[in-house]
Order: structure tokens, then C-alpha cells, then sequence
């Protein structure tokens, strides 16, 4: 990151110079002295953003450009394809109901998480961002989730929730046997027990955002409206969330992109078979499935085309319509109103 | 000091460069003269106890008895074992000598050219004591393409002391018996039937085993080589899945049990006398064996043969099962098929049954089987009619997914019969 900035610096110095250059006639002592300059200054661009666009190139950009011409062949990844078939590929994933369950899915995730995970994390904030006892402690006990590994999470989560597991037999211990329920096998609730698992695990990173939100909001603000007579609740309604707004617009979009590409909790909880079928497939899930355990490269590499455009159109479109209001200082100008 | 330290460690790093290039290289570059050094990579399926430790020791005792060539392991788990083989043999970096099960998934591989005709090198000793019968998994279009080591017929494993305690007194051999044991058992509150259904397979195998039933050897034969799912007895081995599965007879969240992994896997219910039943293949004592408490054997384990089903057009002694067996890459040196020819010896497989508690291929070896649900099933497996590869090794990993995949849903309640052949059908558009 700091190379790339440094970069950066190096390149408008670099311009910098050669506008100087242009304004001033030349004289031919100092010529080969700001030639060499600029060179090494060239060069240092080359050597510093070098490493990072080839590896952005090799390991980003060609596998994109490759999926989508795989995408146009039945393969079975041997050799090179060579049985092209069109849009095939394309016409059967949008008639196949398990993709569509996924994309389902996903939307479902998409709407839920940030359903769920917004008001609370914003609540945990606010809340964490009082002086009370033990603060630090419970700041970092909802950050704890975030950062265990997704693979420890979903095992965890996995043996407690089998129907002969920690959870059902908690219940049965402090009497409420009556609600034990197969968590996670059964169709009609498997994905509200993975909202809640994820709910859990990607809440901390979202308090975190929004106390720093929070914290980043000058203190004459709500000085000013203390003295005005503003209520705790009022001053939260009017100062604090409207210029938590940038926070939570961008919370939401990782959260957006998070939830559409949500791949390892459901493949460790639910294996490489079932989530289908316990109603919890992601459009990641399925390509892995449909692409490499059946060895059906051609196609898998089609879905994943598939997931990526989806993908982009959602990210550029929030971008374009909601996000841009803050790149565009929206700060300073009526942030109360353009939350609404 | 210092100084002396960074050389040291460069020296190791060069050094350990130098192996990694040399493992890249063995498989593909290797002579094929037996006289030079050879080196093969080895994947196998075993990551615990006495398989692995069985794999560990013939391999050592392969390279003392040839001294050029060294053979480097790796045990990959079994449900990785499919995935992780095809992303190293797309990747033109196989193992020299991986594991194969014949089939669709083998012809898969062969229409590739990724694996060697061994045809011509099976030793004469080895031909004669396995017979023809079992190299025919892994025959395709005449050719040889892999070395079996083990017979694995399933059938249903049941625990005796669970039995007696629910007052069943003979093994099923009909479905109304089994029925009838199964409401015993329920009576009892015993789970009468434990069911990986997370792995997709283990739920799979009941559909193949009413299809066995249900449909004649001729239309199972027609099946694998059209992919052909028209006939009516496809639809009634569904229906016949469907009717049993209304009795509820499996472990209850079988849909997110695993087969094999740990004490809540249906082998591990079974092990620890959580469940009383188990569809598995001949594989599955010695499954059991590991995950019992003192992963020692289960004593009370006995085994009795798929029941009878009324009207079926199936032969009521005929088995399904696989063959676990072993390839060479295509590239592999002349010390591969011997490896493979090695590991077919008599002496190797008594030692491959005895770790692995399992049937060994080689017929010779077969004498030396003590375990007496093994003995049961062996028994029941010489006097089979016909015996039936497992149908998704049958169909290969696209249709056969399908398939699992059907059965699955239809076992948890989405879809019926008729949804598992469309899902076929689908299939053979993405592939």
C-alpha cells in the first residue's frame, strides 16, 4: 500500500518537473542532469508499482479474462477445449433451479445481514461508545468472532448445532426440551441458524466501523445540541446517525459484496453435497460443486463469469448512486436529509 | 558466526529448492529404465492408524527391496481425494501412483490420457490369483487400467448386542423383516439406522441398492453405458426409497451427519452403539474399528445382505460394490506397475486386509480373513449372482453427483423419484 503511495508521490514530482520543463528553455548544461533524473525516477516507478500490476495482471486479470472463454466450452479441464458449445453454458445455469435456489440464497443473505447486523451493530456502538465498566473487555469479546478463522467457526458452530449436539442438549438441560429442532439439517430453518452464525461472526467488524464513525464526529456537535436542550435520543436521531451515514454506507456495501461471494461458512458447516438441499447454497457454493467436483470445468468457469457480472453491476451501481454522495463531501453538506 | 550460520542456512535452502524440483520433476521426467534413481509420488486415501501405518511400511519395504527408487507419500483424506486428484492431474502434476476405483471416475481420467495401460504388465501371478472378474472395473475398452486391492460388496452392518436387546432374534432378509426389526428397535429407543447423508454417497447407496433390486442386470448394464434412466424400474426403486425413508428409520439430522469422520459420523454411531444399522461396503469395520472407544474392532458387528424386495426384477442374491485399487500416471517410470504388482502379492494383501479389516482382491489372501462379519459378507459374495460396480463410480463424478445429489433431496423431503432422473438429465448438459 505505502509503496504504491510512494509511488504515486514519485510520479506527480515526476510530472511536476516536467512541467517546469516546459515553461523554462532548456540550456544544455543542465540537460543530461534532469534526463538522468528522470529516469531514475521512471525507473523507481517501474521497480516500486512493477511487482504489484504484474501479479494484479497475472493473478486478477488473466484468470478473468480466461474464465470467460473457458466459460464458452464443455471441458473437463484436461489439454486445451476444444468442444465449444456458445451460450450453452449460460442458458443451462439459469434454468437450473439449483442455481437459481443459490442466487436466492444470496439475496436473501444480502437483505437479512444487513437487516440484522446494522441497527445492532449501530446499538453496540453507542453503547460501547459510553463510559461504562469493563468496556474494553466487551469490545474486544464481539471482535473475537471476526477474526477466528472461518474454517474453526464453521466447525465449531457445525458440532454444536448437529441435533445430538451442545446446543439441543443445553436445552434439554435448562428444561426447554420442547424447542430443540435439528438446527441445521432441517430445510426450513437451516438458514436462519447461517444468519445467525454469520450474524455473529461478521458483527464485530461492523461495531468497529461504526464506533469509529462515532468517534470521528466532532464533540461541539453534541455540545451545541446539549445546550440547545436536545434529548440522549434526539441528539442520536439528529447528529449522531445522520453523519454516521458515510460509516454505514460503506459498511454496507463490503457487507453487500461479503454476502454475495459467502462461500466458507456454508462449505464447512454443510459440506460439499447438502447445502442445496438444506436450503443454504451460495452461487459460490454451487460453482464448486457444478464446476470442480463433477469435473465440469467449461461450466464451472461459466458460473463463476456469472457470479463476477453480478457482482460488478451490484458494486457499480452502488457506487454510482450511493456511495458517490460521499465522495462528493457529502459531510458538509445536509447529510440529515440525504439519509432519508 | 553469523556468517557461518547464513551459509549454513542458504546450503539448506538450496538444498531443500533442489528436493522440491526433484519432486516436481520425478513424475514426469523419471527414466524409464529401472537402473537410475527413480523417484514417485504416492497418494492414497488412509490418514489414520494401522491403513497408514500399512501404507508406510510396504512402501519402505518396496524401496529396501529396490534400492533406486524412492516413493514419497501423501495421504489425502478421503472425501478431498476426488477434487485434490483432478486439480493435480489438470494441472499436468499427478501423483505417479494415485488412487482409483474404476468406473466412469477412471474412464474419466482415461480419456484424458492421463493414466497407463497396465495391461501387458500385471504380473502372470498376480493375473492368476485375482482372476479376471475384478480387474473388470477397471478395464475400459479392453485395456487395463488399474491395480484392485480390495473387494468391497456392501451390504447393511448391524451391531448384535443392539439386536438382542430389542428382541430381534435372525438377520432380516425381506423388508417387511427389516421393517418389522426397525419398529423394534424404535420400541427399544434404539436408532434403528445411521446415515451419512452430508457426504451424499452413503443416502445415494440405498437408491443404488432398490435400483439393484428393482431393476434386471440387462437394464443396469444398459444405464451405465447410455446413461439411459427410461426404464420404469428406476422410477420404482425411488418409490420404494420413498415409502422406506416414510418410516423414518435413519438417525434424525442425518442430513448433516458425515460418514466417517468422528464419534457422531454414522460409523462412528455405530462404533459407539448410537445407532444400530449402517449401508456401507466392506470398508466398514475397519472404519468402525477406528472410531470405537478403544479403537479395537467392534465385537458385536455383524453383517447381513441388502433384504429381498417384493416384485423387483433384480436378483435377490446379487451385491453392488467397488473395488479400491491403485493407477499409474501415464507418465510413470517401469517401477510404478511394479509397485502395483508388489502391493497385488499375497503376502501384501493378507497384511492390506488384516490393517485395513477389509476383503483383499487377491483371492489367495481371502483365506485369511477372520473377521465374522467379513466372513459373512465374503461368503454371501462367492455366491453372488452378478455383482454391480457402485453406480457413481458407474456413471462417473458428473452424473454420479447428480444422482447423489437427488436422492439427497428427495430423502430430506424436496422432490420425489421422477426429480432424481431429471437431475441426471441436467447433468449430462453441464458436461
Amino acid at each position: 500500500m505505502s509503496e504504491s503511495a510512494e509511488a504515486l508521490a514519485t510520479r506527480s514530482s515526476g510530472s511536476q518537473a516536467a512541467r517546469d520543463g516546459a515553461h523554462r528553455a532548456p540550456s544544455r548544461a543542465d540537460r543530461p542532469g534532469r534526463a538522468r533524473a528522470d529516469l531514475r525516477q521512471r525507473l523507481e516507478i517501474v521497480l516500486l508499482s512493477g511487482p504489484a500490476i504484474i501479479v494484479f495482471l497475472t493473478f486478477v486479470i488473466f484468470p478473468v479474462f480466461m474464465a470467460a472463454y473457458y466459460g464458452f466450452f464443455k471441458w473437463k479441464g484436461f489439454g486445451v477445449p476444444t468442444n465449444f458449445v456458445g451460450l450453452q453454458n449460460y442458458i443451462t445455469i439459469f434454468t437450473d433451479q439449483n442455481f437459481l435456489d443459490a442466487l436466492k440464497h444470496n439475496a436473501f443473505i444480502v437483505v437479512v445481514s444487513l437487516v440484522m447486523q446494522g441497527p445492532a451493530a449501530i446499538a453496540f456502538a453507542l453503547l460501547l461508545n459510553q463510559n461504562i465498566r469493563g468496556r474494553s473487555l466487551i469490545r474486544v469479546l464481539i471482535f473475537v468472532p471476526y477474526v477466528i478463522s472461518e474454517v474453526i467457526v464453521g466447525t465449531g458452530w457445525g458440532l454444536m448445532l448437529q441435533y445430538q449436539g451442545a446446543v439441543n442438549d443445553l436445552l434439554t438441560k435448562i428444561g426447554l426440551g420442547a424447542f430443540k429442532v435439528d438446527w441445521i439439517a432441517d430445510p426450513n430453518i437451516a438458514i436462519w441458524t447461517l444468519m445467525v452464525i454469520i450474524s455473529w461472526k461478521y458483527i464485530g467488524f461492523a461495531v468497529i466501523l461504526m464506533l469509529a464513525g462515532i468517534q470521528s464526529i466532532p464533540d461541539e456537535l453534541y455540545e451545541a445540541a446539549a445546550i440547545d436542550g436536545a434529548s440522549y435520543w434526539q441528539i442520536q436521531r439528529w447528529i449522531t446517525l445522520p453523519l454516521l451515514g458515510p460509516t454505514i454506507r460503506v459498511w454496507a456495501f463490503l457487507s453487500v459484496i461479503g454476502s454475495m461471494q459467502l462461500f466458507d461458512l456454508v462449505y464447512i458447516i454443510w459440506g460439499q453435497y447438502v447445502s442445496s438441499t438444506a436450503g443454504t447454497s451460495t452461487m459460490a457454493t454451487y460453482m464448486v460443486r457444478e464446476g470442480r467436483l463433477t469435473g465440469n470445468y467449461g461450466y464451472g468457469n461459466a458460473v463463476a463469469v456469472v457470479i463476477f457480472v453480478i457482482s460488478l453491476v451490484i458494486a457499480l451501481t452502488y457506487q454510482r448512486f450511493v456511495l458517490r454522495r460521499d465522495t462528493e463531501g457529502a459531510l458538509t453538506g445536509e447529510p440529515g436529509r440525504k439519509q432519508k | 558466526m553469523q556468517r557461518k550460520v547464513k551459509g549454513s542456512a542458504l546450503v539448506a535452502l538450496g538444498a531443500s529448492v533442489a528436493l522440491v524440483l526433484a519432486g516436481c520433476s520425478g513424475a514426469t521426467s523419471a527414466p524409464a529404465t529401472s537402473s537410475g534413481p527413480v523417484t514417485m509420488t504416492f497418494w492414497h486415501n488412509s490418514t489414520t492408524g494401522d491403513g497408514k501405518k500399512y501404507w508406510d511400511d510396504t512402501v519402505a519395504a518396496f524401496e529396501k527391496a529396490n534400492p533406486n527408487v524412492t516413493i514419497n507419500i501423501q495421504a489425502v483424506q478421503n472425501e478431498d481425494m476426488d477434487g485434490k486428484l483432478q486439480t493435480a492431474l489438470n494441472s499436468g502434476d499427478g501423483p505417479t501412483i494415485f488412487m482409483a476405483r474404476g468406473g466412469g471416475k477412471l474412464a474419466d481420467v482415461v480419456a484424458a490420457d492421463q493414466v497407463m495401460d497396465i495391461t501387458s504388465q500385471v504380473s502372470s501371478d498376480v493375473k492368476s490369483a485375482y482372476g479376471d472378474a475384478i480387474f473388470s472395473a477397471f478395464t475400459i475398452g479392453g485395456k487395463i487400467y488399474g491395480m484392485p486391492t480390495s473387494v468391497l460388496p456392501g451390504g447393511i452392518y448391524y451391531s448384535k448386542d443392539l439386536f438382542k436387546q430389542a428382541g430381534i432374534t435372525a438377520a432380516p432378509t425381506t423388508f417387511d423383516e427389516l421393517n418389522a426389526a426397525i419398529t423394534k428397535l424404535k420400541a427399544a429407543g434404539i436408532t434403528p439406522i445411521a446415515l451419512g447423508g452430508k457426504d451424499a454417497w452413503p443416502a445415494a447407496h440405498w437408491y443404488y441398492f432398490f435400483a439393484l433390486r428393482d431393476c434386471s442386470k440387462d437394464v443396469m448394464n444398459t444405464a451405465a453405458a447410455k446413461k439411459d434412466f427410461s426404464d420404469p424400474c428406476w422410477t420404482k426403486a425411488g418409490e420404494d426409497l420413498k415409502a422406506f425413508a416414510s418410516t423414518t428409520p435413519f438417525n434424525t439430522g442425518f442430513l448433516t451427519t458425515s460418514a466417517q469422520q468422528g464419534a457422531g459420523s454414522s460409523a462412528g454411531m455405530l462404533a459407539n452403539h448410537k445407532a444400530a444399522m449402517e449401508l456401507m461396503g466392506a470398508w466398514d469395520p475397519g472404519v468402525i474399528a477406528s472410531l470405537t472407544p478403544d479403537t479395537k474392532a467392534l465385537p458385536d458387528l455383524g453383517w447381513f445382505a441388502f433384504p429381498a424386495v417384493t416384485g423387483g426384477s433384480g436378483e435377490p442374491s446379487a451385491m453392488m460394490g467397488g473395488s479400491d485399487g491403485f493407477a499409474c500416471l501415464k507418465t510413470a517410470p517401469a517401477a510404478c506397475v511394479q509397485f502395483l504388482n508388489f502391493i497385488a502379492s499375497k503376502a501384501n494383501q493378507e497384511g492390506y486386509a488384516k490393517a485395513f479389516q477389509t476383503l483383499p482382491a487377491n483371492r489367495d489372501a481371502q483365506s485369511g480373513v477372520t473377521d465374522p462379519a467379513l466372513k459373512d459378507v465374503l461368503a454371501t459374495y462367492n455366491k453372488a449372482s452378478y455383482v454391480m460396480l457402485w453406480l457413481d463410480t458407474m456413471y462417473g463424478q458428473n452424473v454420479g453427483n447428480a444422482l447423489n445429489g437427488g436422492v439427497v433431496n428427495m430423502l430430506a423431503g424436496k422432490g420425489g423419484p421422477a426429480d432424481i432422473v431429471s437431475a441426471v438429465k441436467t447433468a449430462a448438459a453441464k458436461g
